[in-house]
C-alpha cells in the first residue's frame, strides 16, 4: 500500500501549469522580471533525514541511529518532520511560501556523483553527450538584454549547468570581480576594452565586451560596502558569503534571472549523526543561508524563487560505519512568496523494506525536470521549456498553482 | 627526420618556428623563437620526438619531491584518507568509538597517531604533483611529450574530484600516460583499465558477476574508444562490463600480503588469477557465460582474456582510430579540425594499430597544421595562458600554487575537472566573462610582480634595454611576448588609450633600487612552495626578491599585452 501525500497525474499538472504564473502580470507592468537561484547539494542529501515522514515504518530497525528525536524535530505540516538543523526554514513552510518536493530524482539509476550531477545539471539524464547547462539554456531562452549578469554562478568553477554558448558569469568572489587594485588598473581596463573591442576573434571581442559590461555594472567596491538587511544573519560560510552577494544582485537590478550557488558535505557515508553530527553541520549551514537570503530580500523577494537539488538520496537503511550509501530519491525545497508552498509534494512508499526500490532506496517517483519545468514556465515564463529540457514531455509539477 | 611543410604554405623560419613552440610547446622562451628558426623546425621537432632531453633546472626542483617516485602502496601507507586513520585508530585502541563530541581531542588524537606511523596529511601529496605538474609544463624541455601528457591525462581522465581516486591521479600521469604518450594506444588503455585509479574512479573494482557495474564499460566506449556515435548499443555496454567483473586490485592495508599470496598461488593461478603490480584478476568474480562485444563473439569459460580482448578490439577500432584522431586534431590544430586531417590521421592510427607516435607525426608534418588559416586560430586553456606568460616573459617560480591557484581561478582546477570527461578543449569552454576578467587581471599582476612566488626582471627581457616612450615599449615586448605575430592594429590602439590618459611620461626613470639578480640558484624553492616549508628555505623565503623593479608603465605596458585578446590565442 503506498501513501500519497500528494497525488496528480502529470497530465493534469501540465494543464494546470500551463495557465501564465502570475508574475506575468508583474513583468508586462515593465517591472523587475523573476529571478531563478539555485543551491547544489553536492554529495547526495538524505532527503529522508531532512524531511521524515511521521509514519516512519521500518526506519527504527533499518536506520537505528538515524532516527530524528520527535521532541526536537519540528512538524512540518500533518505528515512529516523536518530535520532540526533545519528549523529555520519552517517558519517558511508555515507562511506557505516553501514547498517540498519528496521522492524527487533522476529516471537514470546512476549511483555515480559525477555522472548523476552532471545530468541534472545538463538535465538530459542518461545522455552524457550534452555539453550545454540547463541554466545556460534557460538563459538563452529567456532572451531580452543579452547581459552576463542574466546569468551567474558564484561558485570557484563554471559549473556544469552554466556551460554552453551562452554568455554568464562564473566567479568565485564578486569582491573580487575586477582587474585588481594595481596603481593604473582604470588605465589598463580601458587599454583592455579598446584591445577587445578591437579583436577580430569573435568569442573574445564578445565576451570581453560582456566582462567590461558587467563591469560598469557592479562596481566590486559596492560589493565590498554591501550590507545585508540587520535580521539577516548569514553563515560566515562560503554557502551563506556566495548567497549574500547574491542577495546584492538581485537588488542591485544588473538584470539577473538565473543565480547558482553550491552547498557541500552531503556525502554522509559516515557518521551521519541524527540531530547533531555531520548532516546537522552541512543542514545547520544550508538552513540559515537560505533564510538569511530571503530575509535579506526584503521587498524584492517577491520575485525571486530559491530551488534546492541533490543528485541522488541515500539508502534507507543505515550502513555499518552509521552513514547511508549512495540511493535514489531525496527531497528539494522551493522557497519564494509566490510559491504554493506550505505542502510537501511528490509520493513516498511506505517505508517497509518491501516497499523500496531494490529493497534499499527511495523510489524515484518525481523526475526532477518536473521541478524544473514548473520553475521555467510558471516562474520564469519560458515558453519553449523543450528546448531547455530536451527529450522531456513529462509536465510541469504544480508548484506555483 | 620529420619532414615539415612549412615552407610550401609560405610561412617564414621564424613564423615556423613560433607556431611550433606555441601549439607544441606551452610557449617560446626568450629568444627561443631565434633559436628554433636557426636550427630549423624540423631538426627542434625531431629532438623532442625523440625525447630524453635533459632538464637540469627541472631536476633541482623535482630532486625535492618527497612523493613522486613513490608505488601506490607507499602512497597509500604514508597518506592515509581520513577514514583510514580514524579506522585504524579505533583498532589500535587510540580512539574511543564515539569520538565526535569533542572535535579538538579528535583532530590532536588523530595527528598525533599519524605521526607515530609516519604518516603525513593528504595535501602534502595533492600539493606535490601539482607542483611537479607546473614545473614539468614550464622547465622540462622536453615540451611535446609535456603538451602530449596534459592531453592524454585529459583523454583517458581520472578526477582528483573523486576521493578515492584523487591520492592516485599522481603514479597515474606518471605509470600510465607519460610512458605512452608516444607508443601504442592500446597500451596506454590497458594500463589505465589495470591501475587503480581508473579501477576505483570508474567502480570496476567493484564489479562482480553477481552485481556487474556499467560505469568503467560505458566510459570505456563511450570517453576513451568508439565515441558516442562510435556504434556500439546499450547491449554492447553491458557485454562489456560483464567482460570486466573480477578486475580489482590487490588491497593496500595489512591484508594485502595475505591476498597477493593466496592469488599467485598454485590454485589461484590454475584458475586464471592475475596479480600485476596492483592490478588483481579475480576468476571467483568474473562472469564466465559467453558474450557479444560489437559482433565479435567472447566464447563462454574465460578469465582475464575477456577484458583484454575487448581492449585489444577498441584500441585499433576504426571508431577509435577517428574519434581520438579528431580529439588530438582538436588539441593541436583547431577547434574544429578538417575531416582531411582526422582521416589521415585514422588511417595512420588504422595502419599501424594504434602507434601514436606514427598519429603524431601524421598530424605534425600534414599540410593541415601548417595552414595559415590555423595559426593563433586556438584560445589557450588557463593552463596553457599561465604557462606560455610565464616562459615568456622569462619569470621565475618558487612558489607554484600561486599559478595554480590563478589557473583554477580562470576555470580550469588541475586534476580536478568533476566529470570523467577531462578538460574540454575548445574556446567556449574556457571564454567567460568572468575568466576572461581574471586572465587580464592574471597580465598585469605578474607584469606588476604582484604574483606571490614568481618574479620577473622586465628590463633583463629587453637586454636591460630601456624602451623610450611608451611606443617604444609596446613594440619591443610586443616582439618578445608575440614573437612573429602581427600587432601593429592593437598597438595603435594601445597607443591612443595610453596617450588619452597622460600615461606617456617617459618610461626611462630608474626605478630607486637596482634590480635584485634573479639567478638561477634563486629560483629553486620548496617544491610545493608552501608557507610552511618556505619558512624553512631561506631561498624561497625572498622569493619575491626575484622581481626586479621596472617602470610601473612598463609593467603596465606589459600586462596588458599579457592580458591581450592576441596573447590568449596561440
Amino acid at each position: 500500500m503506498r501513501r500519497r501525500h500528494f497525488l496528480q497525474s502529470m497530465a493534469a499538472a501540465a494543464a494546470v501549469a500551463a495557465w501564465p504564473g502570475p508574475w506575468m502580470a508583474f513583468a508586462r507592468g515593465a517591472v523587475r522580471p523573476p529571478v531563478l537561484v539555485c543551491v547544489f547539494q553536492r554529495g547526495a542529501m538524505d532527503g529522508l533525514m531532512a524531511v521524515q515522514p511521521r509514519a516512519e515504518g521500518d526506519l527504527p530497525r533499518l536506520r537505528p541511529r538515524l532516527v530524528l528525536d520527535p521532541a526536537h524535530a519540528p512538524a512540518l505540516g500533518i505528515d512529516h518532520r523536518l530535520h532540526p538543523a533545519l528549523a529555520p526554514l519552517r517558519a517558511w513552510f508555515d507562511r506557505r511560501e516553501l514547498a517540498v518536493v519528496h521522492g524527487v530524482g533522476s529516471p537514470d539509476p546512476t549511483r555515480s556523483h559525477f555522472e548523476a550531477q552532471d545530468f541534472m545539471e545538463t538535465s538530459t539524464p542518461g545522455v552524457k553527450s550534452t555539453t550545454s547547462g540547463w541554466l545556460a539554456r534557460t538563459v538563452a531562452a529567456l532572451g531580452g538584454t543579452p547581459s552576463p549578469w542574466r546569468g551567474l554562478a558564484l561558485t570557484s568553477a563554471r559549473p556544469r549547468a552554466f556551460h554552453g554558448d551562452t554568455p554568464t558569469l562564473s566567479v568565485a568572489d564578486l569582491a573580487e570581480f575586477s582587474l585588481g587594485d594595481l596603481p593604473g588598473a582604470a588605465v589598463a581596463t580601458r587599454g583592455f576594452e579598446s584591445l577587445y573591442a578591437r579583436t577580430t576573434q569573435e568569442l573574445l571581442h564578445d565576451t570581453g565586451h560582456e566582462s567590461f559590461d558587467a563591469l560598469r555594472a557592479l562596481d566590486p567596491a559596492r560589493v565590498r560596502a554591501y550590507r545585508a538587511a540587520p535580521e539577516a544573519a548569514y553563515p560566515n560560510t562560503r554557502l551563506g558569503l556566495a548567497l549574500r552577494q547574491m542577495a546584492m544582485v538581485v537588488k542591485e537590478d544588473v538584470g539577473l534571472r538565473v543565480g547558482f550557488v553550491e552547498s557541500q558535505g552531503w556525502d554522509t557515508h559516515v557518521n551521519q549523526g541524527a540531530d547533531q553530527g555531520a548532516f546537522a553541520r552541512s543542514a545547520d549551514e544550508l538552513a540559515r543561508s537560505i533564510h538569511a537570503f530571503r530575509t535579506d530580500l526584503g521587498e524584492h523577494a517577491d520575485r525571486v524563487v530559491v530551488c534546492t537539488m541533490t543528485e541522488f538520496g541515500r539508502t534507507v537503511h543505515e550502513n555499518g560505519n552509521a552513514g547511508t550509501d549512495h540511493g535514489r530519491a531525496s527531497c528539494f525545497f522551493v522557497l519564494g512568496p509566490r510559491v504554493h508552498g506550505g505542502r510537501v509534494l511528490g509520493e513516498l512508499p511506505e517505508l517497509v523494506r518491501a516497499e523500496l526500490e531494490a529493497g534499499r532506496d527511495l523510489p524515484v517517483t518525481t523526475d526532477f525536470r518536473a521541478v524544473f519545468a514548473a520553475l521555467l514556465r510558471d516562474h520564469l515564463g519560458v515558453s519553449t521549456v523543450d528546448t531547455v529540457l530536451p527529450g522531456y514531455a513529462g509536465g510541469a509539477l504544480p508548484l506555483f498553482a | 627526420m620529420i619532414r615539415l611543410p612549412w615552407r610550401e604554405s609560405g610561412w617564414s623560419a621564424h613564423e615556423a618556428a613560433a607556431h611550433l613552440l606555441e601549439r607544441c610547446a606551452f610557449g617560446p622562451r626568450p629568444g627561443e623563437v631565434d633559436a628554433v628558426a636557426a636550427r630549423g623546425p624540423a631538426e627542434w621537432l625531431g629532438g623532442q620526438l625523440a625525447g630524453g632531453l635533459a632538464s637540469p633546472r627541472l631536476d633541482r626542483f623535482l630532486e625535492r619531491a618527497a612523493t613522486l617516485d613513490l608505488d601506490n602502496h607507499a602512497i597509500v601507507t604514508t597518506y592515509p584518507t581520513l577514514g583510514e586513520v580514524r579506522r585504524a585508530a579505533v583498532r589500535h585502541g587510540v580512539l574511543p568509538e564515539d569520538v565526535d563530541d569533542d572535535p579538538t581531542l579528535y583532530r590532536s588524537t588523530l595527528r598525533e597517531f599519524m605521526r607515530r606511523r609516519g604518516q603525513r596529511p593528504q595535501r602534502e601529496l595533492f600539493a606535490e604533483t601539482l607542483a611537479a605538474k607546473l614545473l614539468r609544463v614550464l622547465l622540462d624541455e622536453n615540451q611535446v611529450r609535456e603538451v602530449l601528457v596534459d592531453f592524454w591525462s585529459d583523454h583517458l581522465y581520472v578526477s582528483g574530484a573523486d576521493p578515492r581516486a584523487r591520492r592516485f591521479v599522481g603514479t597515474y600521469e606518471r605509470d600510465v600516460i607519460r610512458p605512452h604518450v608516444l607508443g601504442r594506444f592500446g597500451d596506454m588503455l590497458r594500463a589505465s583499465a589495470r591501475h587503480p585509479a581508473m579501477l576505483l574512479y570508474l567502480d570496476t573494482a567493484g564489479s562482480s558477476r553477481a552485481r556487474p557495474n556499467e560505469n568503467y564499460a560505458r566510459e570505456l566506449l563511450e570517453l576513451h574508444t568508439l565515441g558516442v556515435e562510435g556504434g556500439y548499443t546499450e547491449d554492447d555496454v553491458l557485454e562489456v562490463a560483464r567482460a570486466f567483473t573480477g578486475w580489482t586490485m590487490l588491497p593496500f592495508g595489512e591484508e594485502r600480503e595475505g591476498v597477493e599470496r593466496r592469488a599467485t598461488g598454485r590454485r589461484a593461478r590454475t584458475a586464471g588469477a592475475v596479480v600485476d603490480g596492483d592490478f588483481l584478476f579475480r576468476p571467483d568474480r568474473h562472469d564466465t557465460t559467453a558474450k557479444t562485444v560489437l559482433g565479435r563473439r567472447l566464447p563462454a569459460g574465460r578469465g582475464i582474456e575477456d577484458g583484454d580482448d575487448v581492449l585489444e578490439l577498441l584500441s585499433t577500432h576504426p571508431s577509435t582510430a577517428r574519434f581520438v584522431s579528431a580529439k588530438l586534431a582538436r588539441r593541436l590544430v583547431h577547434d574544429d579540425p578538417p575531416a582531411s586531417l582526422i582521416g589521415s590521421m585514422a588511417r595512420t592510427w588504422e595502419r599501424t594499430a594504434g602507434d601514436l607516435g606514427a598519429v603524431t607525426r601524421t598530424l605534425l608534418r600534414s599540410e593541415e597544421f601548417w595552414d595559415r588559416s590555423v595559426r593563433a586560430a586556438k584560445i589557450k586553456s588557463p593552463l596553457e595562458l599561465v604557462a606560455s606568460a610565464v616562459r615568456t616573459t622569462g619569470a621565475t617560480v618558487t612558489r607554484p600554487r600561486s599559478l595554480h591557484e590563478r589557473i583554477a581561478r580562470m576555470g580550469q582546477p588541475l586534476y580536478r575537472y568533476p566529470a570523467p570527461t577531462g578538460f574540454p578543449d575548445h574556446a567556449e569552454a574556457w571564454v567567460n566573462a568572468g575568466s576572461l576578467l581574471q586572465r587580464m587581471k592574471f597580465g598585469l599582476d605578474l607584469a606588476a610582480g604582484a604574483i606571490e612566488g614568481v618574479g620577473l626582471d622586465l628590463l633583463a627581457l629587453n637586454d636591460d634595454h630601456e624602451p623610450a616612450d611608451l611606443r617604444d615599449a609596446l613594440l619591443h615586448y610586443g616582439e618578445r611576448l608575440l614573437p612573429t605575430r602581427d600587432l601593429s592594429g592593437a598597438l595603435d590602439s594601445l597607443e591612443r588609450v595610453a596617450r588619452d590618459t597622460g600615461l606617456v611620461e617617459k618610461i626611462d626613470e630608474r626605478a630607486a633600487q637596482s634590480p635584485a639578480p634573479a639567478g638561477e640558484a634563486a629560483e629553486v624553492g620548496p617544491l610545493d612552495g608552501t608557507r610552511e616549508t618556505s619558512r624553512a628555505e631561506p631561498l624561497a623565503a625572498d622569493a619575491d626578491a626575484t622581481t626586479a623593479p621596472a617602470p610601473a608603465a612598463l609593467a603596465r605596458a606589459v600586462g596588458v599585452l599579457l592580458g591581450s585578446p592576441q596573447f590568449q590565442r596561440h
